[in-house]
């Protein structure tokens, strides 16, 4: 062969395999026809949106489902719904990945021993249940159904499945079941339930522990009143709390209390407001006379506030026309729990909070849940071995139970326990039997989040595996048992539930719009003084002294835990932290520095009953004394259990804390804490008159036409929850890199909450996104014409076009291009969560924020239907439809009169980084706190 | 004569391994061939020729939607419960309506995934479907016309005044 010919055909040979390469990239799809058509309306690649409720925590936000060819890929807040009007959290949006995940429990699985399962059929898993339960009454064995919170059409159906299997319903079981308040509620006013507190229309908040922004009974539907309460002037918020959370650092003022001496600052403002006057009302003598006469200066003492904001927070209580305190979370989890409930209740008696700005009529239906004390009553009698079957559904308390429970030692003895729930946990792993749920996605419901409210629960979908829902579950045991087909299926049930509670119409009402708000007549109180005057008379006259405590926190992430497993809740920071995979005890800076501890030094943290090794983690603002751990960190905690309330004690005292010498690396994502001056979020200590100049450019100018797309954050509402983040994540398909990747920096969150402290603690979120650039610096860098401007301002980024220099990504002075370093993968079925609208990026591109394209695409396709252009807040980006304080704000920047640009006119407006001359279309609005507010 | 030695062993190991991968890519690219055969044998020369059907009247979403969409078997019944019976392509027809399965035809025109297309955009803008699927009156077996690829979409998109914006197409 000549050399020539040799060359010709390795040529020839090496061209087609490169041709191949590149045109197999997708091999020709199939083109499936309906056999029956769709639906009038229905069309194929568009999206169908259903009405539901979210179920991950109790709260019961509405939600609205966008399906695509029958899968669900976004969850969306419903707006309008009485709880949550549009809003969802980050667990809410997680929630979606719940449905899909891979470690789902695909059908029911008997334990045949320790660590071992088998798969059965349902067949023989309800003869089993039937059987046992047939057994264990003839046995004279009592049996018991334990769940967590349920309410509504589900209530019902449980009560007449206890009635029809004979056996005994437990009080639902729930961590954060507010007990303080609720036995506070019933000793005052004789409602033993969690009233709902209308901030909205309050004129000076004082929350004492109560985590509104984060797990505090309805954090959505509480952030949303907030958001409406600040709109108002004069509006005033301060929070007490004896740690360091997100909520407390919303706060227009956070008051940092010693542990456990909440009740000396609330007994001292009933003092202030006790005479009644304006809407108050006189306190009865009887309770006056019981409360401490403390001066300012022993209040100060007490509860190791200076006299000065003892003072100043009585003065600004006194002088609000609706003032309302809300008490609860941490403040009400220690031995004197109680008091700052009562006292809390007093107040809000006392200033004519009542009804109106705490509302029993609307209560948010906690009485059926149970204490610790119940549960206690349910061990005992499953120790002594009285249990013949034990019922779970929907709670995990071996996880949750404090350590010394009898409930440990008590479920073994069970004749058979069966477990329902959909993600394996601590329970189902212990229960002789596991029943697999189906999603909410897949169910049946009506749930009754509050007092006369209620909200739907529809399938979307067939379930994906075995699975039923717990509706259905329920039905087919007791038609075991009765050896007949049931009357109804669970759907008719919740249809005849809905028609009998709201009318003839509820279920029509409740099918269509999602939510029903049944007739809720204002409901007074009476005081009952004697009671009150009896647990004002057992208060400790002053606080006793205590060493370090260790505050078990709930978690914005977890909740109590139960959302621990859904990925995007591990891959999205803690705001405060900015920790995301990983355990770690967060203390005070001072602290740190007596136990010569550096951030993320290993410490061993002894407490009774508790030996742990962690990483400690700096929190500023943090007072000196208190540690806090998340509670969803802690397996069994060793928690007390209050006498009075039946409450967790949520407090361990006499912690001891020693280095250990060791490192642990745990991924940190914010790169510091500190704005270091660089006015991020302008101060006017920041202001620098200095660095402006006359723009120069080499390039042309753009021109928008039509649209220009821009935003706009109110960071005065922006209180750091990161549901934001969660929405961006799945509605953009943003891949799940884990902690290994973290640590190197290469996470690829393309929306993240940036929070910056200040000398003093305070501290601001900053949501930091693509800025989308006027004069983007990182299109000017890419040799390819990835990175270009569009026609509406928007910084686009061909994802096939590019190459992967990262020279944009290197040019961007904000930080949000993220690198694919791998070809990232999702298990099935995670892959049908994606949204097929959005593309998956391949290893070695370049990706970021581009405001939602994929929707704006969609707004101005159905706009030129109608051959007009896009109404202002005629659609959203997934970040702002999500956000519950309502913060983000979009739309066209050359319409004069839309949201975004009033608020882009705003004095309160400015953008990151002026000096840089990239003229973003992301605006931002300083907080009040910044302005000299209250 | 030609003495062997390592440096042609080494080439012919090169020659070896390229002839392998052209092959497999080779046999790769016949999975998109223009005209891929389908599962049943649809002539478009009856239906859209002789019978002269409007397009729309199978694929029904074209004017209302993204994807112009295969007829739903509802629709092909609707003339043959009477009409050709016993023919055989007729009868996995029919077989497939009473299994109740879907028809999976195979694609003839495909595009990347990070594509955003609309039909109905199309459709909308006075663009007959002959433009880009070819007169398929005179198809046997249905075949691909034209390229897809973006330049020949941008061509088109450049002679008729259609935005040439990348985020219009690029998802």
């Amino acid at each position: 062969m000549k050399r020539r010919d040799f060359l010709r055909f390795v040529g020839m040979l090496s061209g087609s395999a490169v041709l191949a390469s590149c045109g197999s990239r997708k091999r020709p799809g199939r083109f499936v026809s309906y056999i029956l058509p769709p639906d009038e309306g229905a069309l194929p690649g568009e999206a169908a949106f259903f009405p539901s409720t979210c179920t991950e925590c109790p709260a019961g936000c509405g939600l609205l489902v966008r399906v695509r060819e029958g899968w669900p890929v976004k969850l969306e807040g419903a707006p309008g719904h009485p709880v949550s009007d549009g809003g969802l959290c980050i667990r809410g949006q997680a929630s979606l990945t719940r449905l899909y995940h891979p470690e789902r429990i695909r059908n029911p699985v008997l334990r045949t021993g320790e660590g071992r399962y088998r798969d059965i059929s349902w067949e023989n898993a309800l003869s089993l249940v039937a059987d046992a339960l047939a057994e264990s009454r003839a046995a004279g064995r009592r049996s018991f159904y334990l769940a967590g919170r349920t309410t509504g059409s589900l209530s019902e159906l449980v009560d007449a499945f206890c009635r029809a299997a004979g056996l005994e319903r437990a009080p639902d079981f729930e961590v954060y079941g507010h007990s303080a308040i609720k036995e506070a509620c019933a000793l005052l006013f004789g409602e033993r339930d969690v009233p709902l507190y209308r901030i909205e229309d309050a004129d000076f908040l004082l929350t004492v522990g109560a985590d509104m922004l984060e797990t505090f009974v309805s954090p959505v539907s509480y952030t949303r009143a907030l958001s409406r309460a600040k709109e108002r002037e004069g509006f005033g918020w301060v929070h007490v709390e004896p740690h360091f959370s997100l909520t407390g650092a919303n706060a227009d003022r956070r008051l940092a209390v010693l542990p456990g001496a909440e009740p000396h600052l609330l007994a001292h403002l009933l003092r202030e407001v006790s005479g009644g006057g304006g809407r108050g009302r006189r306190l009865p003598r009887e309770v006056v006379d019981a409360l401490p006469g403390l001066s300012a200066e022993q209040v100060a003492e007490n509860t190791g506030l200076s006299a000065q904001e003892v003072r100043e927070t009585a003065d600004r209580f006194a002088r609000a026309k609706r003032p309302l305190v809300v008490a609860g979370g941490v403040s009400a989890a220690h031995a004197a729990g109680l008091e700052t409930a009562v006292l809390a209740g007093l107040i809000q008696w006392a200033t004519g909070a009542i009804p109106d700005l705490v509302d029993f009529s609307r209560a948010e239906n906690y009485r059926t849940v149970g204490t610790l004390r119940d549960m206690a009553t349910l061990s005992a009698s499953m120790e002594r071995g009285e249990a013949g079957v034990l019922f779970l559904s929907r709670c995990n308390p071996l996880f949750a139970l404090p350590k010394e429970s009898p409930f440990r030692d008590g479920l073994p003895k069970v004749r058979l326990s069966v477990a329902f729930g959909d993600l394996p946990d601590e329970t189902l792993r212990a229960a002789n039997l596991v029943l697999p749920l189906s999603h909410s996605l897949e169910s049946w419901d009506a749930v009754e989040p509050r007092r006369g409210v209620a909200s739907l629960v529809q399938p979307v979908r067939e379930p994906l595996h075995d699975t039923l829902s717990e509706g259905d579950l329920l039905l087919a045991v007791m038609s075991r048992i009765a050896g007949k087909e049931p009357a109804a299926s669970y759907r008719d049930r919740v249809a005849a539930f809905a028609q009998e509670r709201y009318g003839k119409d509820g279920w029509k009402t409740l099918r269509e719009t999602g939510h029903l708000a049944g007739p809720a007549p204002k409901k007074g109180a009476s005081l009952n003084a004697g009671a009150a005057a009896a647990v004002l008379r057992a208060m400790r006259p002053a606080r006793e002294a205590s060493g370090p405590v260790l505050v078990l926190a709930p978690s914005l992430r977890t909740f109590d835990g139960r959302s621990r497993g859904l990925p995007h809740l591990s891959e999205i920071p803690d705001p405060l932290t900015t920790v995301s995979y990983g355990r770690w005890l967060s203390i005070s800076p001072g602290d740190a520095a007596r136990s010569g501890l550096r951030e993320l030094d290993e410490a061993a943290v002894a407490a009774p009953g508790l030996s742990e090794t962690l990483p400690v983690k700096l929190q500023p603002g943090l007072p000196e004394g208190v540690f806090v751990l998340h509670r969803d960190f802690l397996d069994a905690p060793p928690v007390a259990t209050d006498g009075r309330t039946g409450g967790p004690i949520e407090y361990l005292p006499g912690v001891a804390l020693v280095a250990t010498g060791r490192r642990i690396r745990i991924p940190v994502l914010s790169g510091s804490p500190s704005q270091h001056g660089r006015g991020l979020i302008p101060d006017p200590a920041h202001r620098d008159g200095k660095h402006r100049h006359e723009r120069v450019s080499l390039y042309p100018e753009h021109d928008h036409k039509e649209y220009r797309w821009a935003m706009a954050i109110d960071l005065d509402r922006c209180n750091g929850c990161s549901a934001c983040v969660a929405a961006c994540y799945i509605e953009n398909n943003v891949p799940i890199v884990g902690a290994k990747d973290h640590l190197r920096g290469r996470e690829m969150s393309w929306l993240r909450i940036e929070p910056f402290y200040e000398e003093n603690g305070q501290v601001d979120f900053l949501p930091m996104l693509c800025q989308q650039c006027h004069y983007a610096p990182c299109e000017t860098v890419c040799p390819v014409f990835a990175a270009y401007h569009n026609p509406e301002g928007l910084n686009v980024q061909v994802y096939a076009r590019c190459v992967g220099t990262r020279y944009c990504s290197n040019n961007c002075p904000y930080k949000v291009r993220r690198f694919n370093w791998w070809q990232h993968r999702w298990p099935a079925p995670t892959d049908r969560m994606h949204n097929p609208d959005v593309p998956a990026r391949d290893v070695g591109v370049m990706e970021k924020c581009t405001f939602c394209v994929q929707r704006i695409r969609q707004a101005k396709d159905r706009a030129k239907d109608e051959s007009r252009a896009v109404r202002d807040g005629e659609f959203t980006t997934a970040c702002a439809q999500s956000c519950p304080a309502g913060a983000i704000v979009f739309g066209n920047l050359l319409d004069p009169e839309s949201g975004v640009s009033r608020l882009a006119r705003s004095a309160r407006a400015y953008r990151v980084f002026e000096i840089l001359g990239t003229e973003p279309s992301v605006h931002y609005l300083r907080g009040r706190k910044r302005e000299g507010g209250t | 004569v030609i003495r062997p030695t390592a440096a042609h062993g080494l080439l012919a190991f090169l020659a070896a391994v390229l002839v392998l991968t052209a092959g497999v890519g080779i046999a790769r690219l016949r999975g998109l061939e223009p005209a891929p055969g389908q599962p049943i044998d649809f002539p478009h020369t009856v239906h859209a020729g002789t019978l002269a059907l409007p397009c729309d009247f199978c694929h029904a979403f074209a004017a209302r939607a993204r994807h112009a969409g295969a007829p739903p078997l509802e629709t092909c019944m609707g003339c043959h419960r009477a009409i050709a019976t016993e023919r055989e392509e007729i009868r996995k027809l029919t077989r497939y309506y009473e299994e109740g399965r879907p028809v999976e035809w195979n694609r003839v025109y495909t595009l990347p995934d990070f594509i955003y297309f609309s039909h109905k955009r199309h459709v909308k803008a006075g663009v007959e479907c002959s433009e880009c699927h070819g007169d398929v009156r005179e198809m046997e077996k249905i075949r691909r016309v034209s390229s897809l690829t973006m330049g020949w979409c941008v061509s088109c998109h450049r002679v008729r005044g259609a935005s040439r914006d990348c985020a219009v197409c690029h998802k």
